[in-house]
């Protein structure tokens, strides 16, 4: 129970948090116990190597703003085609069905009643006038009474 | 701040100035958390490309450098994730003057007597490659406590873990770190006893 004692005294705390207190219980606890002597050597080592870890340094290598730079920029212009393309793909569905919508209207528009016209053989001239100017003009033949009860439905048989 | 709402605004030259007065710091933070050169440049660039992109979320309530060493942290912290961890360090994995640094510092004493820069540098890489055996977490900690004897509040602020778990984690990377130097230390000794048994 002493050596688990002593080896949580050293894994609960760095050795610059350890009191004095402790490190007195310590060297006299592994003045008794080997175990516990070569994890308190283990954990000073330890702390040791880590200390000397710590204390290696780099300073930035010269060109090392230069080419943070130069990466950031390259970094950018792949977001900005890359964006560019992502705007692209979603508005090419639209825009491709945008021109499926008006291609289908112009074949509503200028093929289908073109189609409808020869098959059906419909005449030129539907308006009213020009329904009334053929009868005219297959009436041109006609006498003034005929003419008149064509055009304005007036028949002068009753005022006789 | 103006620094900041300057580099925010896309005025390369404060982002610059930034990296400018900034670097050094950075350069001397990752380098705690890596062996190779390489891998400590990597992790500086990162931080600052981050840093660019986040420059919206730094409100000016800190410091630069501080929110720029959260950054670092954590930037670290992915990089160690994602390096290949050595599974167990055996004695013969080491370099002759690791194991030289390991035979004549059996004990701290030992060690401060021997003390000297080509020997730091020597320890310094065998506690890489001892870190190099722990999950990222535990070398994280132990780097940040052991070895900056920052406190467990620093760690807290840096890394966004809560108290217990910087507590937790600490103690489970020291038992680790302890167990394998003991192991090396076991070895080496068990070596010289073979040696001077055979001589």
């Amino acid at each position: 129970m002493r050596d688990e004692h002593i080896i949580s005294l050293l894994e609960n705390a760095s050795f610059a948090e350890l009191s004095e207190n402790d490190l007195v219980t310590i060297r006299i606890h592994v003045g008794d116990c080997e175990g516990c002597l070569s994890a308190f050597e283990a954990a000073q080592l330890s702390r040791l190597l880590l200390q000397e870890r710590a204390s290696v340094e780099f300073e930035p290598p010269p060109f090392f703003h230069t080419r943070v730079l130069a990466t950031l920029r390259e970094r950018q212009a792949a977001n900005d085609s890359w964006g560019f393309s992502r705007v692209w793909r979603a508005a090419g569905a639209l825009a491709s069905s945008m021109a499926a919508a008006v291609a289908l209207l112009a074949v509503f528009t200028f093929v289908v009643p073109e189609n409808q016209i020869s098959s059906q053989q419909v005449p030129n001239g539907y308006s009213a006038e020009e329904v009334i100017l053929g009868q005219t003009a297959q009436l041109e033949d006609a006498s003034d009474g005929q003419l008149l009860t064509t055009i304005y439905g007036i028949d002068e048989e009753p005022s006789r | 701040m103006e620094l900041a709402r300057a580099a925010r605004e896309g005025d390369e030259s404060a982002f610059e100035e930034i990296m400018r007065r900034y670097s050094p710091r950075v350069f001397r933070f990752a380098a705690k958390f890596f062996r190779q050169r390489s891998l400590v440049e990597e992790a500086a660039q990162e931080v600052f490309l981050k840093a660019f992109t986040e420059l919206g979320s730094y409100e000016g309530r800190g410091s630069m450098e501080g929110w720029l060493t959260r950054i670092t942290t954590n930037t670290c912290l992915n990089l160690l994730r994602s390096s290949k961890r050595r599974p167990e360090l055996t004695l013969s994995d080491l370099s002759s003057d690791e194991t030289n640094w390991l035979d004549t510092n059996q004990s701290a004493e030992a060690a401060a007597r021997h003390k000297s820069v080509e020997r730091s540098l020597v320890a310094a890489d065998l506690a890489g490659r001892v870190l190099q055996t722990l999950p990222a977490n535990d070398q994280l900690v132990l780097t940040l406590i052991d070895g900056e004897e920052a406190s467990v509040k620093e760690v807290v602020d840096l890394t966004g873990w809560s108290e217990s778990k910087v507590k937790v984690q600490a103690f489970r990377a020291r038992r680790k770190m302890r167990q394998a130097v003991e192991k090396l230390l076991a070895k080496g000794r068990k070596g010289h006893e073979r040696k001077e048994f055979s001589s």
